[in-house]
C-alpha cells in the first residue's frame, strides 16, 4: 500500500511540475474590424502601420499609414513610434498574410500597450468601402510568367538569366534555385543597383502573390526583360512533391 | 438716369457672358493645342469616349492658366461616375482587392479605346494573357476556337468573370470544395446549353448524362469533393479534343487521370464511361441492352404482381363485404379452447433474421435512394441528416454487410435443411425429397396448380386453394431475395471496390453494375413495399398488420384456414403437438407491433415518395 501511495505521489508531482513549467500561451491578438479601426483613429488618434515592404506600401496603403515592414519594425519603431502607449493598428496585404500578426507579437514584446490587428487586412478595408492612397504607384505592365516545368528550358535558353529571389533571408536559406540572388522584398527599393538592367530577370517570391508587382517595378525602373515565376517557390515545391 | 444705369448693367452682363463663352471655348481648343499627340487630337474623337470631351472626365481642372503652369493637376479619374455598375462589381473583385489594379491598368489607352465590333472574346483573351501567360489555354480547344472567332467558345471572362473576378482558388488539390464547385458551375453553364452545344457539334446532353452517373449524382446532392467533377477529368485550361495526344481524356492518359482518385487500378479501369447515354444503342450497345433488360424486368414483374394483388384484394374485399352484409361469421371446426391454441410457424432464428433483414433493407433504401433520386429536395434532406454523402455511403455499406451476412446464413441453413445429418453419402439420402417436399421453399408442380386455382378463385370460378406450409408467393418472395442478392449484391460489391474489380473486368462493367444496382433496388423496394406488404399485412383479412414474423406464432384456426394441407399433414403425422406453444407475452407483442408498424409506415412513406419522384420528380 505504501508503495502504491509513493508511486502515485511521484506521478502527481511529475504532472504538476510539467504543467507548472509549460510556457504561457501566446498573447491573444486584438483584431479589429475596419469600422472599429476608423473609429479608433478618430477617437484615440490611432496610427495605421503597413507591415508590408516599402514598395508595396508606397504603391497603395490606408491613408496616412506608416510604412514599417515587419523585418524593420524593431529598428524603425524606436525612431518613429516612441510613445509605447500610442494606439497602433497593424495590417497586411491579405487575410492570409502573417506579417501583421508577427509585427504585433514583436510590438508586444517591445512594450507597446495599445496595439491591434486589422482583421482581413487591406482587402477587408477595401471591401468595407474605404479608399486607399498611392504615394508612388507602380505602373502595372504586362508581365510574362513561366511555370516550374518551364524553368529548366528558360535557364538553357537564357544563359545570362538573373534569378531574383525576393523572399526573406530565412526562406532563401531553407532552399532556393541554383544561382538565385536573394534580395528580400523589403530591401528591394534600396538595392535596385544590384539588379542588372540589360539581363533577363526572373522574379521568384514565396507564393506568386508579390512577384507581379516586383516585375512591374523593375520594368518601370528600366529592366527590359522581366519574367515572373508563377506560383512562387511554394508552387514549385508542391509540384516537385507531387512528382515524388 | 435710370436708363443709363440699365444700359451700363446690360453692357457689363454682355461682357461677362461673352468672356465666359470665350474662356470655355479656349479650354476646349487649348486641350488639344498643348496635348498635340495623335491619340488626343484625332484618335480620341473616334474612340468610345470621343463624344464626352476632355472636361467630361477631367472636370476638376477649373483654371486653365493654373493648369498650364502645372499648379493645377488633374486628379485620378473616377470611371465609376459613368460606369457605376461595373465600378460596384469591380470593388469586390480580386484584381482590386488583392492586386490594387485600377481601370487604366487593363484599359491601357483609354483615349484611343475603340468599340469591340464582335472581337470581344479575342480582346479579353489577349488582354488577360498579357499578365496571365497561359500557353495551355492558348493551345486548348477553347482558346483556339476563340481566336478563330467562335463566339460560343469560352474566353477567360466566361469562366473567371470580367470586372467581377473573384479570388477563386482553382487548385482542385488544395481547395477541394471551392475549386470543384467553381469548375462544375462554369463548365455546366455552357455545356448544358442545348442550342450552343448543337451549334458547335457537341453532345447537348453530356451534363445530363454525367448527372445520371454516381459522380454526377453525389455532386448534384451538394458533395462535389467526394467525386470527380468536370475539371478532375478534363483539367482546366488545357482542354483538348479526345484524339489529341496531350488531352487528359485521350485513352493513353485516361488511366493516369482516373488514378488521381482511384489508386492502384488496372489500366482497363479507364474503360468506364463517364457520361454515357444508356439509350444510345449504337455507341453503347451493352449498356443499352442492360438498361432495356432491367426496364423489361421491372415492367413484367410489376405488371404481373400488381394485377395479382389487385385481383386478390377485390376478391377478399368483396367476400368480406358480403359476409358483413349478411352478418355471417366464418365458421371454425374447433372448440374455443382449441381454437385459441398458438401454433409455432417461425423459429427464433427465422424471426431474428427477418428483423435484421428489415433493418438492413431499410438502411439500404434510406441511404441509397437519395443517390438514385438526387435531384429532388427530399434526397438532399436525407443525405444532410446522415451527415453527407460520405457518411451515407458508410451506412449503406454497413447495411450491405448485414444483408450479405444474412444471405450467407440463409445459404448455410438451406444446406443444413437438405443435409441435416451430414454430407457423407449415406447421410445425403433423401435430400431431393426434402428439396421438393412441403417444408421446402423450392417451387414445385403443386405451386403451379395452386396458382391456377388462385386465379380461378379471383374470378369466382373455384374455391380458395389449399396451401401447405409455403404458398407460391412466399416462395417467390424468398427466391427473389436470392436472385436480387446476386444482382444487387454482385453489382454493389463491384461498385464498392471498383479499383480491385478492375483486375477482374473492364471499366464499362461498372456502368452496367450501376444500372443493375439502381434498377434492381427500385424493383426490390417497390416489390417489398407494395406486393409483399399487401400479401402479408394489407390484405383485408390481415389489415393493418400481421405480426406473425415477429411473434412467431398464430392461432390453430389460422393454420387450418390458411395452411389447410399443412394442418392435415401434421394431424396425419401426429406432429401437431410439436408446434403447440404458449400465447406470446405482452412485451413481445408490444415490441412486435411497434417495430412492425414503424417499418410499415416507413415503407409506405417511401413508396409514395418513390412513386411521386418517378412520375413527377
Amino acid at each position: 500500500m505504501l508503495r502504491i501511495i509513493t508511486v502515485l505521489t511521484v506521478i502527481l508531482y511529475l504532472i504538476i511540475s510539467c504543467t507548472a513549467h509549460q510556457q504561457p500561451p501566446l498573447t491573444e491578438q486584438a483584431s479589429i474590424e475596419p469600422a472599429q479601426a476608423v473609429a479608433l483613429k478618430k477617437e484615440k488618434g490611432a496610427i495605421f502601420v503597413d507591415t508590408m515592404s516599402y514598395l508595396e506600401c508606397m504603391d497603395h496603403r490606408i491613408p496616412d499609414s506608416l510604412c514599417i515592414a515587419f523585418e524593420e519594425f524593431e529598428e524603425k519603431s524606436k525612431a518613429i513610434l516612441k510613445n509605447k502607449g500610442q494606439h497602433i493598428i497593424f495590417y497586411c496585404e491579405s487575410d492570409e498574410c502573417l506579417r501583421a500578426g508577427q509585427t504585433y507579437q514583436k510590438a508586444k514584446i517591445l512594450g507597446y500597450k495599445n496595439i491591434f490587428i486589422l482583421n482581413g487586412g487591406l482587402p477587408a478595408w477595401k471591401k468595407a468601402g474605404y479608399e486607399v492612397e498611392s504615394i508612388h504607384r507602380i505602373k502595372r505592365a504586362p508581365v510574362v510568367s513561366i511555370k516550374p516545368h518551364m524553368l529548366e528550358r528558360l535557364i538553357k535558353e537564357k544563359k545570362d538569366l538573373f534569378i531574383l529571389d525576393a523572399r526573406s533571408e530565412d526562406l532563401y536559406r531553407s532552399g532556393h534555385i541554383d544561382g538565385a540572388v536573394n534580395i528580400p522584398l523589403y530591401e528591394l527599393n534600396k538595392r535596385l543597383k544590384d539588379i542588372p538592367k540589360n539581363r533577363p530577370v526572373l522574379v521568384i517570391d514565396e507564393n506568386g502573390k508579390k512577384s507581379f508587382l516586383v516585375c512591374c517595378w523593375l520594368i518601370n525602373n528600366g529592366v527590359k526583360d522581366v519574367i515572373r515565376f508563377y506560383g512562387g517557390m511554394k508552387y514549385k515545391e508542391a509540384k516537385e512533391r507531387k512528382k515524388g | 438716369m435710370a436708363d443709363k444705369n440699365w444700359f451700363a448693367s446690360l453692357f457689363i452682363l454682355m461682357i461677362l457672358f461673352f468672356a465666359g463663352e470665350i474662356f470655355s471655348a479656349e479650354v476646349k481648343i487649348n486641350c488639344v493645342d498643348c496635348h498635340t499627340s495623335a491619340k488626343y487630337k484625332g484618335m480620341y474623337k473616334e474612340s468610345v469616349h470621343g463624344n464626352i470631351g476632355c472636361k467630361g472626365c477631367h472636370e476638376d481642372i477649373k483654371s486653365l492658366d493654373r493648369h498650364i503652369i502645372k499648379k493645377e493637376k488633374p486628379s485620378l479619374i473616377s470611371c465609376g461616375k459613368c460606369h457605376g455598375e461595373i465600378d460596384k462589381a469591380y470593388r469586390n473583385s480580386f484584381h482590386y482587392l488583392y492586386e490594387d489594379f485600377r481601370c487604366y491598368d487593363c484599359h491601357y489607352e483609354i483615349h484611343t479605346l475603340r468599340p469591340e465590333k464582335g472581337q470581344f472574346k479575342i480582346t479579353v483573351a489577349k488582354n488577360c494573357t498579357k499578365c496571365h501567360t497561359n500557353e495551355e489555354y492558348a493551345l486548348s480547344g477553347h482558346g483556339a476556337a476563340v481566336m478563330k472567332g467562335n463566339k460560343d467558345s469560352a474566353t477567360c471572362s466566361d469562366c473567371h468573370g470580367l470586372h467581377d473576378t473573384k479570388a477563386y482558388h482553382t487548385s482542385t488539390e488544395r481547395y477541394i470544395l471551392e475549386a470543384r464547385e467553381f469548375y462544375n458551375r462554369t463548365c455546366k453553364s455552357c455545356h448544358s446549353d442545348r442550342e450552343m452545344m448543337i451549334r458547335n457539334g457537341l453532345s447537348p446532353d453530356t451534363v445530363k448524362y454525367y448527372e445520371e452517373t454516381y459522380h454526377g449524382k453525389v455532386q448534384d446532392l451538394g458533395y462535389p469533393t467526394s467525386v470527380a467533377g468536370c475539371a478532375d477529368c478534363h483539367t482546366t485550361h488545357n482542354i483538348l479534343a479526345k484524339r489529341h495526344p496531350d488531352s487528359a481524356i485521350n485513352p493513353k492518359n485516361l488511366t493516369k487521370n482516373c488514378e488521381k482518385c482511384h489508386h492502384g487500378i488496372h489500366p482497363r479501369f479507364a474503360e468506364y464511361k463517364a457520361h454515357p447515354d444508356y439509350k444510345d444503342r449504337k455507341r453503347y450497345p451493352l449498356l443499352y441492352v442492360s438498361f432495356l433488360s432491367m426496364v423489361v424486368l421491372l415492367l413484367v414483374t410489376f405488371a404481373f404482381y400488381w394485377t395479382h394483388t389487385l385481383l386478390w384484394w377485390r376478391k377478399v374485399y368483396w367476400e368480406k363485404h358480403k359476409l358483413e352484409q349478411l352478418g355471417i361469421k366464418p365458421e371454425s371446426p374447433f372448440a374455443h379452447e382449441e381454437n385459441i391454441q398458438e401454433i409455432r410457424r417461425f423459429s427464433i432464428k427465422d424471426r431474428v433474421m427477418h428483423v435484421l433483414l428489415i433493418i438492413s433493407f431499410f438502411g439500404l433504401v434510406i441511404t441509397g435512394f437519395p443517390i438514385k433520386y438526387h435531384n429532388v429536395p427530399w434526397a438532399k434532406v436525407i443525405i444532410k441528416i446522415m451527415g453527407g454523402a460520405h457518411n451515407a455511403g458508410l451506412y449503406h455499406r454497413l447495411a450491405a454487410i448485414i444483408l450479405i451476412g444474412l444471405f450467407l446464413v440463409a445459404i448455410w441453413r438451406s444446406i443444413r435443411f437438405l443435409f441435416p445429418k451430414g454430407f457423407c453419402k449415406k447421410d445425403r439420402k433423401g435430400w431431393l425429397d426434402r428439396l421438393f417436399g412441403p417444408d421446402s421453399l423450392m417451387p414445385n408442380k403443386q405451386d403451379w396448380r395452386q396458382f391456377k386455382a388462385m386465379v380461378m378463385w379471383f374470378f369466382n370460378k373455384g374455391e380458395y386453394p389449399k396451401f401447405d406450409r409455403w404458398t407460391y408467393w412466399e416462395k417467390f418472395d424468398f427466391l427473389a431475395v436470392f436472385w436480387g442478392m446476386f444482382i444487387i449484391g454482385g453489382s454493389g460489391i463491384t461498385l464498392w471496390a471498383p479499383e480491385m474489380a478492375s483486375y477482374v473486368y473492364p471499366g464499362w462493367v461498372f456502368n452496367i453494375a450501376s444500372i443493375f444496382h439502381s434498377e434492381e433496388a427500385l424493383l426490390a423496394a417497390l416489390f417489398i413495399f407494395t406486393v409483399h406488404f399487401f400479401n402479408t399485412h394489407l390484405i383485408p383479412t390481415k389489415f393493418p398488420m400481421d405480426p406473425i414474423i415477429f411473434t412467431g406464432s398464430y392461432k390453430l384456426e389460422e393454420l387450418w384456414r390458411s395452411r389447410t394441407l399443412e394442418y392435415e399433414r401434421l394431424v396425419k403425422e401426429k406432429r401437431l403437438d410439436e408446434f403447440k406453444i404458449k400465447h406470446p407475452g405482452l412485451a413481445l407483442k408490444i415490441a412486435s407491433s411497434t417495430f412492425g408498424y414503424v417499418s410499415l409506415l416507413i415503407g409506405i412513406i417511401f413508396t409514395f415518395i418513390i412513386l411521386w419522384t418517378f412520375f413527377f420528380g
